[in-house]
Protein backbone atom coordinates (compact mmCIF):
# COMPACT_ATOMS: atom_id res chain seq x y z
CA UNK A 1 0.00 0.00 0.00
CA UNK A 2 1.65 3.78 -0.84
CA UNK A 3 1.56 5.55 2.07
CA UNK A 4 1.58 9.43 1.59
CA UNK A 5 4.49 11.51 2.31
CA UNK A 6 2.71 13.51 5.24
CA UNK A 7 2.09 10.17 7.07
CA UNK A 8 6.07 9.13 6.70
CA UNK A 9 6.87 12.51 7.54
CA UNK A 10 4.61 12.60 10.51
CA UNK A 11 6.60 9.39 11.58
CA UNK A 12 9.93 10.79 11.27
CA UNK A 13 9.15 13.92 13.23
CA UNK A 14 7.91 11.57 16.04
CA UNK A 15 10.77 9.63 16.43
CA UNK A 16 13.05 12.65 16.00
CA UNK A 17 11.32 14.37 18.96
CA UNK A 18 12.33 11.32 20.93
CA UNK A 19 16.19 11.90 20.98
CA UNK A 20 16.98 14.52 23.24
CA UNK A 21 14.81 13.80 26.44
CA UNK A 22 16.16 10.00 26.37
CA UNK A 23 19.95 11.02 26.32
CA UNK A 24 18.65 13.25 28.83
CA UNK A 25 18.56 10.80 31.34
CA UNK A 26 21.84 9.96 31.52
CA UNK A 27 22.17 13.19 34.22
CA UNK A 28 19.83 11.37 36.68
CA UNK A 29 21.68 7.87 37.06
CA UNK A 30 23.52 9.42 40.30
CA UNK A 31 19.92 10.14 41.93
CA UNK A 32 18.93 6.86 40.84
CA UNK A 33 21.66 4.85 41.98
CA UNK A 34 20.68 6.91 45.67
CA UNK A 35 17.56 5.87 45.34
CA UNK A 36 18.04 2.15 44.55
CA UNK A 37 20.39 1.60 47.02
CA UNK A 38 17.66 3.10 49.60
CA UNK A 39 15.08 0.62 48.15
CA UNK A 40 17.65 -1.83 48.47
CA UNK A 41 18.20 -1.36 52.51
CA UNK A 42 14.44 -1.11 52.93
CA UNK A 43 14.17 -4.88 50.84
CA UNK A 44 16.28 -6.06 52.64
CA UNK A 45 14.48 -5.60 56.10
CA UNK A 46 11.49 -6.69 54.98
CA UNK A 47 9.64 -3.36 53.16
CA UNK A 48 7.45 -3.68 50.00
CA UNK A 49 7.23 -1.03 47.64
CA UNK A 50 3.66 0.33 46.82
CA UNK A 51 3.21 1.70 43.43
CA UNK A 52 0.68 4.04 42.10
CA UNK A 53 -0.46 6.60 38.86
CA UNK A 54 -3.53 7.78 36.86
CA UNK A 55 -4.65 6.22 33.29
CA UNK A 56 -1.64 5.18 31.32
CA UNK A 57 1.12 5.55 34.46
CA UNK A 58 -1.46 3.33 36.19
CA UNK A 59 -0.57 0.50 33.85
CA UNK A 60 3.32 1.53 34.76
CA UNK A 61 2.20 0.88 38.47
CA UNK A 62 1.63 -2.13 37.11
CA UNK A 63 4.56 -3.24 35.21
CA UNK A 64 6.82 -2.08 38.24
CA UNK A 65 4.90 -4.08 40.60
CA UNK A 66 4.85 -7.57 37.53
CA UNK A 67 9.05 -6.68 37.77
CA UNK A 68 9.86 -6.93 40.84
CA UNK A 69 7.02 -9.90 41.77
CA UNK A 70 8.32 -12.38 38.59
CA UNK A 71 11.65 -11.05 37.47
CA UNK A 72 12.68 -11.45 34.12
CA UNK A 73 16.06 -12.31 34.66
CA UNK A 74 16.15 -16.17 36.14
CA UNK A 75 17.82 -16.52 39.34
CA UNK A 76 16.93 -13.51 40.57
CA UNK A 77 14.77 -13.00 43.53
CA UNK A 78 10.82 -11.91 43.77
CA UNK A 79 10.66 -8.89 45.95
CA UNK A 80 7.01 -7.97 47.04
CA UNK A 81 5.81 -5.12 45.44
CA UNK A 82 2.06 -4.01 44.63
CA UNK A 83 0.13 -1.56 42.12
CA UNK A 84 -3.02 0.06 43.87
CA UNK A 85 -4.92 0.75 40.59
CA UNK A 86 -5.19 -2.93 39.89
CA UNK A 87 -8.57 -3.50 42.31
CA UNK A 88 -10.88 -2.01 40.40
CA UNK A 89 -13.86 -2.72 43.32
CA UNK A 90 -11.30 -0.53 46.07
CA UNK A 91 -10.70 2.13 43.80
CA UNK A 92 -14.31 3.32 42.57
CA UNK A 93 -15.24 2.38 45.75
CA UNK A 94 -13.29 4.40 47.78
CA UNK A 95 -13.70 7.14 44.88
CA UNK A 96 -17.51 7.35 45.37
CA UNK A 97 -17.60 7.38 48.98
CA UNK A 98 -13.98 9.41 50.07
CA UNK A 99 -13.11 11.01 46.79
CA UNK A 100 -10.76 10.37 43.76
CA UNK A 101 -8.13 11.91 45.29
CA UNK A 102 -7.89 9.87 48.52
CA UNK A 103 -7.84 6.28 46.42
CA UNK A 104 -3.72 5.76 46.76
CA UNK A 105 -3.41 7.20 50.17
CA UNK A 106 -7.20 5.47 51.43
CA UNK A 107 -4.57 2.22 50.45
CA UNK A 108 -1.49 3.22 51.53
CA UNK A 109 -2.59 3.79 54.83
CA UNK A 110 -4.18 0.56 54.92
CA UNK A 111 -2.03 -1.51 53.26
CA UNK A 112 1.47 0.43 54.78
CA UNK A 113 4.31 -0.69 56.67
CA UNK A 114 6.74 1.79 58.15
CA UNK A 115 9.55 -0.37 56.35
CA UNK A 116 7.97 0.15 53.13
CA UNK A 117 8.23 1.98 49.93
CA UNK A 118 6.00 3.92 48.00
CA UNK A 119 6.97 5.06 44.05
CA UNK A 120 4.21 7.48 42.92
CA UNK A 121 4.18 7.86 38.92
CA UNK A 122 2.20 11.11 37.30
CA UNK A 123 3.71 12.78 34.11
CA UNK A 124 3.32 15.58 34.92
CA UNK A 125 3.76 15.58 38.67
CA UNK A 126 0.61 17.40 39.44
CA UNK A 127 -1.64 14.21 40.16
CA UNK A 128 -3.74 15.10 43.38
CA UNK A 129 -4.21 11.79 44.53
CA UNK A 130 -0.71 10.63 43.41
CA UNK A 131 0.54 13.19 45.93
CA UNK A 132 -2.34 12.55 48.58
CA UNK A 133 -0.73 8.80 48.47
CA UNK A 134 2.87 9.98 48.90
CA UNK A 135 2.37 12.12 51.30
CA UNK A 136 0.38 9.35 53.44
CA UNK A 137 3.03 6.96 52.94
CA UNK A 138 5.61 9.98 54.32
CA UNK A 139 3.51 10.31 57.28
CA UNK A 140 3.68 6.43 58.12
CA UNK A 141 7.64 6.57 57.70
CA UNK A 142 8.00 5.20 54.42
CA UNK A 143 10.55 5.94 51.56
CA UNK A 144 8.75 8.01 48.67
CA UNK A 145 9.63 8.41 45.11
CA UNK A 146 7.83 10.58 42.49
CA UNK A 147 8.80 9.66 39.07
CA UNK A 148 7.53 12.83 36.90
CA UNK A 149 7.87 14.69 34.26
CA UNK A 150 7.56 18.35 32.87
CA UNK A 151 8.80 20.44 35.48
CA UNK A 152 7.98 18.01 38.16
CA UNK A 153 4.90 19.80 39.15
CA UNK A 154 3.27 19.50 42.61
CA UNK A 155 5.01 16.06 43.52
CA UNK A 156 8.55 17.56 42.93
CA UNK A 157 7.88 20.46 45.53
CA UNK A 158 6.04 18.36 48.25
CA UNK A 159 8.59 17.86 51.22
CA UNK A 160 6.87 14.16 51.67
CA UNK A 161 8.97 13.43 48.52
CA UNK A 162 12.01 12.17 49.35
CA UNK A 163 13.32 11.28 46.25
CA UNK A 164 12.30 12.40 42.88
CA UNK A 165 12.90 11.26 39.46
CA UNK A 166 11.76 13.87 36.43
CA UNK A 167 11.74 13.36 32.81
CA UNK A 168 12.72 15.65 31.17
CA UNK A 169 9.91 16.20 28.35
CA UNK A 170 6.48 18.51 28.29
CA UNK A 171 4.90 15.60 26.07
CA UNK A 172 3.10 13.02 28.30
CA UNK A 173 4.02 10.06 25.79
CA UNK A 174 7.92 10.60 25.48
CA UNK A 175 7.94 11.19 29.72
CA UNK A 176 6.20 7.26 29.76
CA UNK A 177 8.83 6.11 27.60
CA UNK A 178 11.22 7.76 29.79
CA UNK A 179 9.54 6.26 32.55
CA UNK A 180 9.80 2.72 31.56
CA UNK A 181 13.40 2.61 31.22
CA UNK A 182 13.82 4.20 34.72
CA UNK A 183 12.00 1.71 36.18
CA UNK A 184 13.74 -1.03 34.56
CA UNK A 185 17.12 0.65 35.27
CA UNK A 186 15.69 1.13 38.93
CA UNK A 187 15.10 -2.48 39.22
CA UNK A 188 18.43 -3.59 38.04
CA UNK A 189 20.33 -1.97 40.52
CA UNK A 190 18.34 -2.41 43.43
CA UNK A 191 18.77 -6.13 42.69
CA UNK A 192 22.59 -5.13 42.71
CA UNK A 193 22.89 -3.30 45.57
CA UNK A 194 20.13 -6.15 47.02
CA UNK A 195 22.53 -8.59 46.23
CA UNK A 196 25.81 -6.63 47.31
CA UNK A 197 24.40 -5.85 50.90
CA UNK A 198 24.24 -9.67 52.21
CA UNK A 199 24.90 -11.56 53.61
CA UNK A 200 21.28 -13.52 53.66
CA UNK A 201 21.84 -16.76 55.72
CA UNK A 202 21.37 -19.80 53.80
CA UNK A 203 18.25 -21.03 55.45
CA UNK A 204 16.89 -18.14 54.72
CA UNK A 205 17.49 -18.27 51.34
CA UNK A 206 16.45 -22.18 51.52
CA UNK A 207 13.11 -21.55 52.05
CA UNK A 208 12.32 -19.52 49.15
CA UNK B 1 17.36 -15.75 26.60
CA UNK B 2 20.25 -13.07 26.72
CA UNK B 3 23.32 -13.01 28.63
CA UNK B 4 21.74 -11.32 31.51
CA UNK B 5 19.77 -14.93 32.03
CA UNK B 6 21.77 -16.92 34.53
CA UNK B 7 22.07 -16.71 38.36
CA UNK B 8 25.83 -15.25 37.63
CA UNK B 9 24.36 -12.64 35.39
CA UNK B 10 24.92 -9.66 38.12
CA UNK B 11 27.99 -10.99 38.88
CA UNK B 12 28.92 -10.53 35.05
CA UNK B 13 26.92 -7.71 34.69
CA UNK B 14 28.64 -5.33 37.17
CA UNK B 15 32.18 -7.12 38.66
CA UNK B 16 32.86 -4.15 39.96
CA UNK B 17 31.15 -4.39 42.81
CA UNK B 18 32.17 -7.41 43.71
CA UNK B 19 35.79 -6.47 43.39
CA UNK B 20 35.17 -3.43 45.97
CA UNK B 21 33.60 -5.66 48.07
CA UNK B 22 36.50 -7.79 47.81
CA UNK B 23 39.31 -5.20 48.35
CA UNK B 24 37.40 -4.01 51.63
CA UNK B 25 36.37 -7.62 53.17
CA UNK B 26 34.29 -6.36 55.21
CA UNK B 27 30.40 -6.03 54.60
CA UNK B 28 28.81 -3.14 56.69
CA UNK B 29 25.20 -3.04 56.57
CA UNK B 30 23.99 -1.47 53.76
CA UNK B 31 20.53 0.20 55.92
CA UNK B 32 22.65 2.61 57.25
CA UNK B 33 23.36 4.44 54.29
CA UNK B 34 19.53 5.23 53.68
CA UNK B 35 19.06 9.01 54.59
CA UNK B 36 22.66 9.55 54.68
CA UNK B 37 25.12 10.78 51.67
CA UNK B 38 28.08 7.94 51.58
CA UNK B 39 28.46 5.14 49.53
CA UNK B 40 28.03 2.05 52.35
CA UNK B 41 30.52 -0.21 51.50
CA UNK B 42 30.71 1.02 47.87
CA UNK B 43 33.41 2.33 46.96
CA UNK B 44 33.68 5.78 44.84
CA UNK B 45 34.71 3.83 42.04
CA UNK B 46 32.25 1.22 42.34
CA UNK B 47 29.87 4.38 42.52
CA UNK B 48 30.71 5.78 39.49
CA UNK B 49 30.31 2.44 37.74
CA UNK B 50 26.81 1.92 38.55
CA UNK B 51 26.15 5.28 37.10
CA UNK B 52 27.89 4.59 33.84
CA UNK B 53 25.95 1.68 33.84
CA UNK B 54 22.71 3.71 33.56
CA UNK B 55 24.48 5.93 31.57
CA UNK B 56 25.53 2.93 29.11
CA UNK B 57 21.60 2.02 29.17
CA UNK B 58 20.30 5.52 28.04
CA UNK B 59 22.75 5.97 25.23
CA UNK B 60 21.55 2.13 24.53
CA UNK B 61 17.87 2.82 23.80
CA UNK B 62 18.37 6.49 22.14
CA UNK B 63 20.36 4.36 19.65
CA UNK B 64 17.92 1.04 19.57
CA UNK B 65 15.08 3.57 18.95
CA UNK B 66 17.04 5.23 15.85
CA UNK B 67 17.39 1.64 14.86
CA UNK B 68 13.75 1.04 15.08
CA UNK B 69 13.25 4.16 13.01
CA UNK B 70 15.11 3.34 10.26
CA UNK B 71 14.09 -0.20 9.93
CA UNK B 72 10.14 0.00 10.81
CA UNK B 73 9.24 3.80 9.53
CA UNK B 74 8.07 3.13 6.48
CA UNK B 75 5.96 0.22 7.82
CA UNK B 76 4.69 1.99 10.77
CA UNK B 77 3.40 4.68 7.89
CA UNK B 78 1.21 2.29 6.34
CA UNK B 79 0.23 1.03 9.53
CA UNK B 80 -1.28 3.74 11.14
CA UNK B 81 -3.14 4.52 7.60
CA UNK B 82 -4.28 0.91 7.81
CA UNK B 83 -5.84 1.68 11.06
CA UNK B 84 -7.23 5.13 11.11
CA UNK B 85 -8.76 3.43 7.44
CA UNK B 86 -10.48 0.85 9.94
CA UNK B 87 -11.47 3.38 12.34
CA UNK B 88 -12.83 5.68 9.95
CA UNK B 89 -14.84 3.15 9.04
CA UNK B 90 -16.17 1.91 12.72
CA UNK B 91 -13.27 -0.33 13.47
CA UNK B 92 -12.55 -0.99 17.33
CA UNK B 93 -9.36 -1.84 18.49
CA UNK B 94 -8.49 -4.58 21.21
CA UNK B 95 -5.20 -5.54 22.56
CA UNK B 96 -3.39 -7.82 24.44
CA UNK B 97 -0.15 -9.34 26.17
CA UNK B 98 1.06 -10.73 28.65
CA UNK B 99 3.19 -10.11 31.69
CA UNK B 100 4.76 -6.55 31.53
CA UNK B 101 3.24 -6.77 27.76
CA UNK B 102 -0.33 -7.17 29.71
CA UNK B 103 0.15 -3.07 31.36
CA UNK B 104 1.01 -2.25 27.34
CA UNK B 105 -1.71 -3.63 26.18
CA UNK B 106 -3.82 -1.53 28.89
CA UNK B 107 -1.75 1.57 28.07
CA UNK B 108 -2.41 0.92 24.16
CA UNK B 109 -6.23 0.88 24.63
CA UNK B 110 -6.27 3.67 27.19
CA UNK B 111 -4.38 6.27 24.42
CA UNK B 112 -6.93 5.33 21.97
CA UNK B 113 -9.90 5.45 23.91
CA UNK B 114 -9.17 8.19 26.61
CA UNK B 115 -6.07 10.51 24.30
CA UNK B 116 -4.29 13.14 25.15
CA UNK B 117 -5.52 15.08 21.98
CA UNK B 118 -7.59 14.36 19.08
CA UNK B 119 -10.19 11.60 18.35
CA UNK B 120 -11.54 8.93 21.06
CA UNK B 121 -11.66 5.67 19.20
CA UNK B 122 -13.20 2.63 20.53
CA UNK B 123 -10.07 0.38 22.01
CA UNK B 124 -10.41 -2.72 24.38
CA UNK B 125 -7.55 -4.59 26.51
CA UNK B 126 -8.18 -8.16 26.62
CA UNK B 127 -6.34 -8.80 29.81
CA UNK B 128 -8.43 -6.23 31.90
CA UNK B 129 -11.32 -8.55 32.80
CA UNK B 130 -9.70 -10.69 36.11
CA UNK B 131 -12.94 -12.31 35.78
CA UNK B 132 -12.80 -13.64 32.16
CA UNK B 133 -9.12 -14.51 32.46
CA UNK B 134 -9.44 -16.65 34.97
CA UNK B 135 -12.55 -18.55 33.60
CA UNK B 136 -10.91 -19.11 30.60
CA UNK B 137 -7.58 -20.26 32.13
CA UNK B 138 -9.44 -22.32 34.20
CA UNK B 139 -11.69 -23.98 32.54
CA UNK B 140 -9.84 -24.07 28.85
CA UNK B 141 -6.71 -23.39 29.09
CA UNK B 142 -4.47 -20.17 29.21
CA UNK B 143 -3.60 -20.43 25.73
CA UNK B 144 -6.98 -19.61 24.39
CA UNK B 145 -7.61 -16.45 26.89
CA UNK B 146 -7.27 -13.77 24.05
CA UNK B 147 -8.51 -15.95 20.77
CA UNK B 148 -11.88 -16.54 22.93
CA UNK B 149 -12.27 -13.04 23.66
CA UNK B 150 -11.24 -12.05 19.70
CA UNK B 151 -14.01 -14.84 18.98
CA UNK B 152 -17.20 -13.25 21.02
CA UNK B 153 -16.36 -9.73 20.63
CA UNK B 154 -14.17 -9.16 16.82
CA UNK B 155 -15.68 -8.54 14.19
CA UNK B 156 -14.57 -7.72 10.48
CA UNK B 157 -13.04 -4.53 10.37
CA UNK B 158 -11.53 -4.52 13.28
CA UNK B 159 -7.95 -3.98 14.68
CA UNK B 160 -6.27 -6.31 16.59
CA UNK B 161 -2.56 -5.35 18.31
CA UNK B 162 -0.72 -7.92 20.46
CA UNK B 163 2.79 -7.45 22.33
CA UNK B 164 5.35 -9.75 23.56
CA UNK B 165 9.16 -9.46 24.06
CA UNK B 166 10.01 -13.24 22.72
CA UNK B 167 7.07 -13.32 20.08
CA UNK B 168 6.56 -17.06 21.33
CA UNK B 169 3.37 -16.54 23.64
CA UNK B 170 0.98 -19.06 22.46
CA UNK B 171 -2.09 -17.01 23.53
CA UNK B 172 -1.07 -14.41 21.50
CA UNK B 173 -0.41 -16.68 18.20
CA UNK B 174 -3.97 -18.47 18.78
CA UNK B 175 -5.33 -14.33 19.08
CA UNK B 176 -4.05 -13.69 16.12
CA UNK B 177 -5.08 -16.53 13.74
CA UNK B 178 -8.50 -16.15 14.92
CA UNK B 179 -8.55 -12.13 14.26
CA UNK B 180 -7.01 -12.90 10.96
CA UNK B 181 -9.75 -15.45 10.03
CA UNK B 182 -12.58 -12.75 11.05
CA UNK B 183 -10.99 -10.29 8.59
CA UNK B 184 -9.26 -8.21 11.19
CA UNK B 185 -6.28 -6.28 10.57
CA UNK B 186 -3.32 -7.37 12.89
CA UNK B 187 -0.80 -5.97 14.27
CA UNK B 188 2.02 -7.87 16.15
CA UNK B 189 5.43 -6.24 17.84
CA UNK B 190 7.93 -8.33 19.29
CA UNK B 191 11.73 -8.63 19.78
CA UNK B 192 14.69 -10.75 19.59
CA UNK B 193 13.78 -12.38 15.98
CA UNK B 194 10.02 -12.17 16.10
CA UNK B 195 10.03 -15.57 17.43
CA UNK B 196 6.65 -17.74 16.68
CA UNK B 197 5.03 -13.99 15.76
CA UNK B 198 7.74 -13.79 12.46
CA UNK B 199 6.25 -17.16 11.23
CA UNK B 200 2.43 -15.40 11.63
CA UNK B 201 3.90 -12.37 9.33
CA UNK B 202 5.26 -14.88 6.58
CA UNK B 203 1.91 -16.63 6.60
CA UNK B 204 0.02 -13.14 6.08
CA UNK B 205 -1.88 -13.79 9.22
CA UNK B 206 0.22 -11.01 10.31
CA UNK B 207 -0.66 -7.74 8.70
CA UNK B 208 2.23 -5.73 10.59
CA UNK B 209 4.71 -7.46 12.29
CA UNK B 210 7.64 -4.53 14.33
CA UNK B 211 10.20 -6.58 15.50
CA UNK B 212 12.88 -4.72 18.00
CA UNK B 213 16.20 -5.88 17.17
CA UNK B 214 17.41 -6.25 21.10
CA UNK B 215 17.70 -9.17 22.93
CA UNK B 216 16.87 -7.48 26.18
CA UNK B 217 13.68 -7.73 27.56
CA UNK B 218 13.52 -4.43 29.08
CA UNK B 219 15.36 -2.51 25.96
CA UNK B 220 12.72 -4.21 24.11
CA UNK B 221 9.77 -3.37 25.97
CA UNK B 222 11.31 0.59 26.11
CA UNK B 223 11.49 0.78 22.17
CA UNK B 224 7.94 -1.31 21.87
CA UNK B 225 6.35 1.71 23.84
CA UNK B 226 8.18 4.43 21.56
CA UNK B 227 6.23 2.58 18.76
CA UNK B 228 2.78 2.32 19.73
CA UNK B 229 2.85 5.92 20.95
CA UNK B 230 3.99 6.16 17.42
CA UNK B 231 1.59 4.41 16.14
CA UNK B 232 -1.15 6.32 17.90
CA UNK B 233 -0.03 9.95 17.55
CA UNK B 234 0.17 9.32 13.74
CA UNK B 235 -3.43 7.31 13.34
CA UNK B 236 -4.32 10.51 15.01
CA UNK B 237 -2.45 12.53 12.04
CA UNK B 238 -4.01 10.49 9.11
CA UNK B 239 -7.63 11.14 11.07
CA UNK B 240 -7.11 15.04 11.12
CA UNK B 241 -6.11 15.29 14.81
CA UNK B 242 -3.63 18.50 15.52
CA UNK B 243 -1.60 18.04 18.92
CA UNK B 244 -3.14 20.01 21.63
CA UNK B 245 -0.75 23.86 21.19
CA UNK B 246 0.74 22.46 18.11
Amino acid sequence: MPVTSTTRLAVSEAFSRREAAGGRLAEESERIAQACRDMAARFQRGGKLIVFGNGGAGTDASHVAVEFMHPVIVGKRALPAMALGNDAATVTGVGTREGFDEIFAYQVRHWADPADMALGISPDGSCTNVLRGLEAAHELGLFTMGLVGADGGAIARSPAVGHVLIAGSSDPAVVKEIHVTVYHVLWELVHVFFAQSGPVSPSREAVR
Amino acid sequence: MDDEASSGGIHRLYPFLYADRAAQSTHPDLARDEGGTGHGHQGPTAARHVNRSTEAKAAEIVRLREQVAELHADRLAQCAEAMAARFAAGGRLFTFGNGGSSTDAQEVATAYLHPLYGRPLPALSLTSDIALVTALSNDVGFDVVFARQIAALGRPGDIAVGLSTSGGSSNLVQAFEEAWGRGMLTVGLAGYQGGRLAELEELDVLDYLFVVPSSSVHRIQEAQTTIYHVLWEVTQHVLGAVPAGG
